[in-house]
This record gives structure tokens, sequence and C-alpha cells, in this order.
């Protein structure tokens, strides 16, 4: 599966532009704090949090995630949206809380 | 191939610059052609460590080498020191400022991240500063066949 299949969701909304949308997705994983992120999430793994703020893409760089969904309708800032377009790391927006996130990711076949 | 060698001067509270030590290196262990999961293992250790500096300290540098059989880096900063580093090596146990935790760090796994990802780990600290040397072995499996 890729990013972009995702996005036939009606719950989920593209907000950086398509770079990185070819990214393969491979598990789950849901967190707001880093060093959790960090010591646990693999390699293509789709990113769920309500962190907002540019650490979130280093660690997403690091990691080579797939994209990262921000749950709860969390509004993005701006620096965050320029910066991923360079690093090919889709930002996804939905209004569904986390949990529900998850549920509906697993429904569309991402089985991690 | 050469020896790489940089030094960086990591800023206090620079939140938004943290992780460029890790990304830099990331960069440089990619194109001498080592595993992801390898790549993966030290730029997690690199990236806890320079995060702490941010986080923790009056700010510091950071100092690396790259070669052929090893990575090694060593962290020092100016301050305030870690008062209990058994406590600090403890999973969960943390210190962090509100500034450091609304930017989703201060969940206590740094230094237990960071040890349990280097081969050897050397932590000093006193009021003056605190130094982190940590050393990262290679080889030959950890590099793409």
């Amino acid at each position: 599966m890729k990013v972009k299949n995702l996005l036939e969701s009606k719950h989920f909304q593209l907000i950086s532009d398509d770079s990185g949308i070819e990214n393969e997705v491979n598990g789950i994983f849901s967190c707001d704090l880093l060093s959790h992120v960090l010591g646990f999430a693999n390699e293509h793994n789709i990113l769920i949090t309500v962190l907002n703020n540019i650490n979130v893409l280093g660690v997403a760089s690091l990691l080579d995630l797939s994209c990262v969904i921000f749950s709860h309708n969390i509004q993005v800032n701006e620096a965050i949206i320029i910066k991923t377009n360079e690093l090919n790391i889709p930002l996804i927006r939905t209004n569904l809380s986390t949990s529900e996130t998850v549920i509906t990711l697993h429904k569309m076949g991402v089985k991690n | 191939m050469e020896t790489y060698a940089k030094n960086y001067n990591i800023e206090r509270q620079d939140i938004a610059n943290a992780g460029t030590i890790a990304s830099l290196t990331k960069r440089e262990l990619k194109r001498r052609g080592l595993t992801r999961e390898f790549v993966k293992k030290v730029t997690i250790g690199i990236y806890e460590a320079e995060i702490n500096v941010v986080i923790h300290s009056y700010g510091g540098d950071a100092n690396l080498n790259v070669t052929d059989d090893f990575i090694e880096i060593t962290f020092t900063d100016r301050g305030p020191g870690i008062e209990s580093i058994d406590e600090a090596m403890t999973a969960g146990f943390s210190t962090a400022s509100p500034l450091a935790i609304e930017n989703g760090f201060g969940a206590g796994m740094g230094l237990p991240n960071i040890k349990a990802v280097s081969d050897e780990m050397l932590l000093t600290s006193s009021k003056e500063g605190t130094k982190l040397y940590l050393k990262f072995y290679i080889s030959s499996d950890n590099y793409e066949s």
C-alpha cells in the first residue's frame, strides 16, 4: 500500500504538496512522545500524532516514516508544511480521533 | 574511505534546529554504504543526545568522527549538569521543562534509548557541564552487500 491509497478515504486530507505520496506504508505507530517514536517506530510506518511541531518531521525523516497523520483536526503551522515538502514526508490531517484513525487505517488494510 | 570529522555548535533551547547533527550524520553514513538498520541505530543515539543538550543545557558542542571501523561522537555542554546520573538513566525519569514537554520531548527515554543503541557510552557530569561519549563499532555486516 502507498500513501496515495490512504487519500482515497474522505477522512484524510493531504495538507502538504504531493511529494512523497508514492511512499510505501507498512504499519501504524501512534504516539505524542518523540523518544518513544524514535525507540519503537519502524521504517515506512504511518505516524499518528497531535504534536504540532517541527521536530515531528526530524524524527519522521530519521526513521524514514511514510507519512504523518495529524488527528483531532490539529491545525499545522505553515513552517512545518514548507519543511515537509523538502523532506518528501506527506502530512495528512483528519477530524477523526487518534483511535478512530487507527481503526479506519486498519479497515483500509494497514495491518501492523 | 577517508575519515569524516566534524564539529557542531549546539545552541540552548534551539528546538527548531535540534536534530540537524543526526540528519547530517545519517546522510554521510548512507553515502558510505552502511545498512539502513545500522544507520537508524546510530542516528537515534545522536538525535537523543543532541536533544538533551538543546533542552537541558546552557549550550555546547558535538565532535564527530566517522571511520571505516567505528563512529565516535562526544557531546560537551556548559552545565548545569545532571544531578543524579543513576536517576537520569532510569527509563521514564524526567526533569524536562514545560517547553521541552510541549515539543514532544521529556519522556525520560533519552539516555536509556542512547544506551540501548550504542556500543560504548561514557557519561560524566558536574555543575560546570556534562560530557557524553558514544561509540558505535562498524563491522563488515553493517555495509550493504
